[in-house]
C-alpha cells in the first residue's frame, strides 16, 4: 500500500517516544525524520515528497497548536496531534485548523498507523492537485494582455460577436485570440476551458444575456 | 336713797312689783344721783362685785366716784371721763369696760345710762344697766384675731392674690402683688378704660396680652374656671412668667359673687422647664438625627422607646406586635430578626439581659418592605447608684453595604481560591499524566514495534531484541516517574519544626473563620492542653488540617440540621491525634477516599485526600477515616510526638 517517496515527520521533546515512533515505523517500512522541538523540524531541509507531522502537543518552545497556527499560511502536510491528556478544546481547535488527527498517549498502533496513511495519501492528492495547478499557472503566465481579457468573456459564454463588441474589436480578431487562449491553456474544448479558469479562479465578469446560445 | 320700804298700800305694791322685775331681770340695775352717787344697785350686781352698795359711794382722793377698784386699770379713765361728761352734759352714757367679779376675774359689761328729768328739765336721777359682755367680747376678740390671722396669710402667701368683682373689676392685691407690681388696685385706673383693661394693658407681656383678656373675658361669661401661664411686669420692668387661676364664688342660688385669683410665680421653673426643654430637644434631636437606630429597653428587654428613625425602618411602633400572654421582646424579635439569625439574637441577647454584659451582634433586620439588611446591634445596660440595672440602651447600624461588599469579596475570593486550588491540582495531575504517560507511550509503542519486528518474515531479531531493551528502559523509567511524585510528598523535611500544636490548630481555624461563617457551620473545638509540641512542616500539616476541615463542611453543604463540625485534639500514647467529624451523609469506601481520583464530589479532582495521606504518612503519622454513628463521618490522623527525632 505504501510506497516509498513518502516521509513521516516526528516532532516531540520526550528522547524515549521520538525513538520508539521512529522505530515502529520503521517495523512498518515506513520512512521517518525526528526533531526534538519546532524549531529544529521548520529549520531542516525537508524532501519534496508526501509526507505527514506527528506533533506533539505540549513541546518546550512553541506548543503544538500555536505551530499549526503558525504553519497555516504555508503549504505543510497534514498534522496527527499527539498529546498527553487530550482535552475537548484543544482537539477540537486542532481539527478546526485542519488537523488530520487527534490521539492521546500511548496509542494504540493501528489508530496511529491508520492515521499515517491517511495523512499520506491525503497528503499526496493535495500534493498532485497543487502540481497540476501549477501547470495552468504556468500556462497562463504565457497569454497575452488581451488574451486574458478575452478568456473570462468567452468562459462567461459570451457570442464571439458579443465579446468583440465589449472589447471594441471585429469578431474575426476576437476569434483568433480565442484560438491561442485554447491553444496555450491546452484545452480540448471549451468546456475544458471553463473548467481550467474555474481552477484558476479567474473571474465570470459577465453572465450570458437572456436569449443567446454558447458558441 | 333706798329701795328698801313696806309695800302695803296699792302704791307700796306697785313699787314692789317694778323693783322684782328689775331685781329678775338678767344684767345689773343701777340709779344714781346728778352727782353720780348710786341711789340703786341691784342685788346681783354687789354679789358680782362681792361688796356693799355704800362702798360703791364712799370716794374720795383719787377716786372720783367710789367704784375705782371694781373697774379695769385700762379702762378706768375713759370711763370715768365719760361718766363725769355725762352728769355735767345730761348726754346718754354708754360705754364698755372689764369689771372686777369678786374672785378678782375681769369681765367686760355694756354700761347704759339714762337721765331722768323733772318738768323743768332738770335731771334729777340717772338710771341704767350693767349687762355682761365679756362671751360676745370674746367672740369679737376671737374673729379679730382669725381676721387678722387670714390677712396676714393673705398678705405672706408667697402668691399673688387679687379678687376681682363679677364683672371683672378688680378691687383687691394682696400685699406681695402690690409689691410685685409696683402698686395697688387704685393706682391702676386710667381714664377712659375698664381697670382690667388697664391692668392688662400695663403689666401683662404684649406678647401674652391679647391670649390673656380673651382666656379672663370667656371665663367672666361663662363662670369657667381660669387658668393661664403668661408673663407680668416686675414693678422694676423686668417680665416674670406666672401660672395664673382664677374660681368663682357663687352665693345660694349660684350667682357669682366675687372672682378669686391665685398667681404664681413660675418664672425660675419655667425657665429651669426651658432648660430641661432646650437640652431634652437636643437630646432628642441628636438620638432622631443621628445616623442610626437607636432604643431602649426595660432591664428585662422589654423594648420602651424606638427613635424615629427605627420605627420608620421598621414600619411599626412599640406594642404593635404584642401579642396576649406573651413578651414584647419575644414577639418584637420574632418579627423583626431573620430567621436565620433569631437563635443567635435570643442567645446573645439573653445572655446580656441575666449577666449585664454589654451586647453586640450583627444580624439581619426585616424592614417595613420585608427586605431584611444586615446591622449591628449594640446594647449596653445604664445603672443607678446600687448598681442594678434600670434600662438598657442599644444602638442599630445598619452595615448592609459593607456586609454584602465584604460577603462579595469573600465570594471572589473563594472562587479565586477555589480555581487556583482547581488549577493547583489540574496541573498537578496533568504533570503527572504527562510524566507518566510519555515512558508508557514510548512502551506501547516499542511494544508495537518489537511485535512487527518478531512478526515479520523473516523476524528481525536483532531489531526486536533493541526494542524489548528499550522496553525495560522506559518502564523503568516510568517507575521513576512514581517514585519521584511520592518523594514529592517527603522532601520537605528540612522545613520541619518543634511546633506547639495547638497554635497550628488556631492558625487554621482563623484561616477558615469566614468559611466556617460563611457556610453557617458551628466548630466545636476542643483541643487538650497539655499537648506536647511535634514536629512538623508547618504549612503541610495546615493543608491536611483545611482539607479535612473543607471536606466535612463540604459534606455538610446540604444539610438541613445544625451543621457542626467537631475538632478533637488529645494525645495518644506517643502521638498526638487531631478528629475531624462531620454530620454529613458519612463515607461508604472508608479505606477508597484514599485513592488519588476517588471522589465523591461533584468537582474536583480527587487529590486532595491521597496528598492528606502522602503528607501525613511522611510525617510517620496515619491518616484514617471512620463512620459515625448515627451519621457522618470523622476523619482521623495522628502525628508522632517525636515525629522529628525518629525521622
Amino acid at each position: 500500500m505504501m510506497t516509498g517517496d513518502h516521509i513521516v515527520f516526528i516532532v516531540d521533546d520526550d528522547a524515549p517516544l521520538r525513538e520508539a515512533l521512529g522505530e515502529l515505523l520503521a517495523a512498518h517500512g515506513m520512512r521517518a525524520a525526528a526533531f526534538a522541538s519546532a524549531g529544529d523540524y521548520i529549520a531542516a531541509d525537508k524532501p519534496d515528497v508526501p509526507a505527514c507531522l506527528i506533533l506533539d502537543v505540549e513541546l518546550p518552545d512553541i506548543n503544538g497548536l500555536d505551530l499549526q497556527g503558525q504553519m497555516a499560511e504555508s503549504d505543510h502536510p497534514p498534522i496527527i496531534f499527539l498529546t498527553g491528556h487530550g482535552d475537548i478544546p484543544s482537539s477540537v481547535r486542532a481539527i478546526k485548523h485542519g488537523a488530520a488527527d487527534f490521539l492521546t498517549k500511548p496509542c494504540n498502533d493501528a489508530d496511529l498507523m491508520a492515521a499515517i496513511t491517511a495523512a499520506i495519501n491525503h497528503d499526496r492528492e493535495t500534493r498532485s492537485q497543487r502540481a497540476e495547478l501549477d501547470a495552468l499557472r504556468q500556462r497562463y503566465r504565457t497569454l497575452t494582455p488581451r488574451e486574458r481579457e478575452v478568456l473570462p468573456l468567452v468562459v462567461s459564454g459570451l457570442l464571439n460577436k458579443q465579446a468583440a463588441a465589449e472589447l471594441g474589436i471585429s469578431e474575426v480578431t476576437l476569434q483568433i485570440h480565442r484560438r491561442n487562449v485554447m491553444q496555450k491553456m491546452a484545452a480540448a474544448s471549451l468546456a475544458d476551458l471553463v473548467r481550467i479558469a474555474g481552477q484558476l479562479e479567474v473571474p465570470v465578469t459577465h453572465s450570458r444575456r437572456p436569449g443567446g446560445s454558447g458558441a | 336713797m333706798t329701795a328698801v320700804s313696806n309695800p302695803l298700800d296699792e302704791t307700796d305694791c306697785e313699787a314692789a312689783r317694778a323693783l322684782r322685775i328689775i331685781e329678775s331681770m338678767p344684767g345689773f340695775a343701777w340709779s344714781a344721783d346728778v352727782a353720780g352717787q348710786f341711789t340703786y344697785v341691784s342685788p346681783n350686781t354687789l354679789a358680782f362685785l362681792g361688796n356693799a352698795r355704800d362702798d360703791l359711794n364712799t370716794s374720795g382722793g383719787e377716786d372720783e366716784f367710789g367704784w375705782r377698784r371694781f373697774v379695769h386699770p385700762d379702762d378706768y379713765d375713759r370711763v370715768a371721763a365719760r361718766w363725769r361728761h355725762c352728769l355735767e352734759t345730761g348726754d346718754h352714757y354708754d360705754t364698755e369696760h372689764r369689771l372686777r367679779r369678786a374672785d378678782g376675774v375681769y369681765r367686760w359689761f355694756r354700761n347704759s345710762g339714762r337721765p331722768s328729768r323733772d318738768g323743768e328739765g332738770r335731771i334729777t336721777q340717772w338710771y341704767g344697766t350693767t349687762i355682761d359682755i365679756e362671751d360676745q367680747k370674746q367672740a369679737e376678740a376671737a374673729l379679730r384675731d382669725r381676721e387678722r390671722e387670714l390677712s396676714q396669710l393673705v398678705d405672706m402667701v408667697p402668691s399673688h392674690l387679687w379678687r376681682l368683682t363679677p364683672e371683672g373689676r378688680p378691687i383687691f392685691f394682696n400685699r406681695r402683688m402690690v409689691e410685685f407690681l409696683g402698686m395697688d388696685v387704685t393706682d391702676i385706673d386710667r381714664p377712659g378704660m375698664s381697670r382690667l383693661e388697664a391692668l392688662v394693658d400695663t403689666v401683662v407681656h404684649p406678647d401674652d396680652a391679647r391670649a390673656m383678656k380673651d382666656a379672663l373675658g370667656r371665663s367672666l361669661a361663662t363662670g369657667a374656671h381660669f387658668a393661664m401661664r403668661y408673663r407680668l411686669r416686675r414693678a422694676d420692668g423686668v417680665y416674670h412668667w406666672m401660672s395664673s387661676r382664677a374660681e368663682p364664688l357663687r352665693d345660694h342660688a349660684g350667682r357669682i359673687v366675687q372672682w378669686y385669683g391665685l398667681c404664681h410665680d413660675i418664672d425660675d421653673q419655667m425657665r429651669a422647664e426651658e432648660g430641661l426643654r432646650d437640652s431634652e430637644r437636643m437630646l432628642r434631636q441628636l438620638v432622631e438625627t443621628l445616623p442610626a437606630l437607636i432604643y431602649c429597653a426595660a432591664p428585662d428587654g422589654k423594648p420602651i422607646y424606638r427613635s424615629q428613625q427605627l420605627r420608620e425602618f421598621l414600619g411599626f411602633g412599640l406594642d404593635e406586635k404584642d401579642e396576649a400572654g406573651r413578651p414584647r421582646l419575644a414577639s418584637t424579635l420574632d418579627a423583626v430578626i431573620h430567621p436565620d439569625d433569631l437563635a443567635a439574637v435570643q442567645e446573645r441577647y439573653g445572655h446580656s439581659l441575666a449577666t449585664g454584659e454589654p451586647y453586640a451582634l450583627k444580624h439581619r433586620l426585616r424592614r417595613f418592605d420585608g427586605v431584611y439588611r444586615w446591622v449591628e446591634t449594640r446594647a449596653a445596660s445604664m445603672r443607678n447608684a446600687e448598681g442594678a440595672i434600670v434600662q438598657w440602651t442599644g444602638v442599630c447600624l445598619d452595615i448592609d453595604g459593607e456586609v454584602r461588599a465584604r460577603q462579595e469579596l469573600q465570594l471572589a475570593q473563594q472562587r479565586l481560591a477555589r480555581a487556583s486550588q482547581a488549577a493547583g491540582l489540574a496541573e498537578l495531575s496533568a504533570s503527572i499524566a504527562h510524566e507518566v504517560n510519555q515512558p508508557l507511550a514510548a512502551i506501547v509503542a516499542n511494544s508495537h514495534a518489537c511485535h512487527r519486528w518478531l512478526s515479520a518474515e523473516p523476524a528481525n531479531i536483532e531489531r526486536a531484541k533493541l526494542t524489548a531493551e528499550r522496553i525495560i528502559r522506559d518502564a523503568n523509567s516510568a517507575a521513576d516517574v512514581v517514585s519521584r511524585i511520592r518523594a514529592l510528598f517527603r522532601q520537605s523535611t528540612e522545613a520541619r519544626t518543634v511546633t506547639p500544636f495547638g497554635g497550628v490548630i488556631a492558625e487554621t481555624r482563623e484561616l477558615l473563620a469566614d468559611e466556617v461563617a460563611q457556610r453557617r457551620i458551628r466548630m466545636d473545638i476542643d483541643v487538650a492542653a497539655d499537648l506536647p509540641p511535634v514536629m512538623v512542616d508547618r504549612v503541610q500539616i495546615q493543608q491536611v488540617l483545611i482539607n479535612l476541615i473543607r471536606n466535612g463542611m463540604e459534606a455538610m453543604d446540604g444539610l438541613a440540621t445544625e451543621r457542626v463540625l467537631r475538632l478533637r485534639v488529645r494525645r495518644a500514647d506517643d502521638t498526638v491525634r487531631t478528629e475531624i467529624s462531620d454530620r454529613g451523609p458519612g463515607v461508604d469506601l472508608p479505606e477508597k477516599m484514599f485513592e488519588a481520583f476517588f471522589t465523591t464530589k461533584e468537582h474536583g479532582m480527587g487529590m486532595g485526600l491521597a496528598i492528606c495521606r502522602s503528607i501525613v504518612e511522611s510525617h510517620d503519622g496515619r491518616l484514617w477515616a471512620e463512620r459515625n454513628d448515627p451519621c457522618g463521618a470523622t476523619f482521623i490522623f495522628t502525628l508522632p510526638v517525636r515525629a522529628g527525632a525518629a525521622a
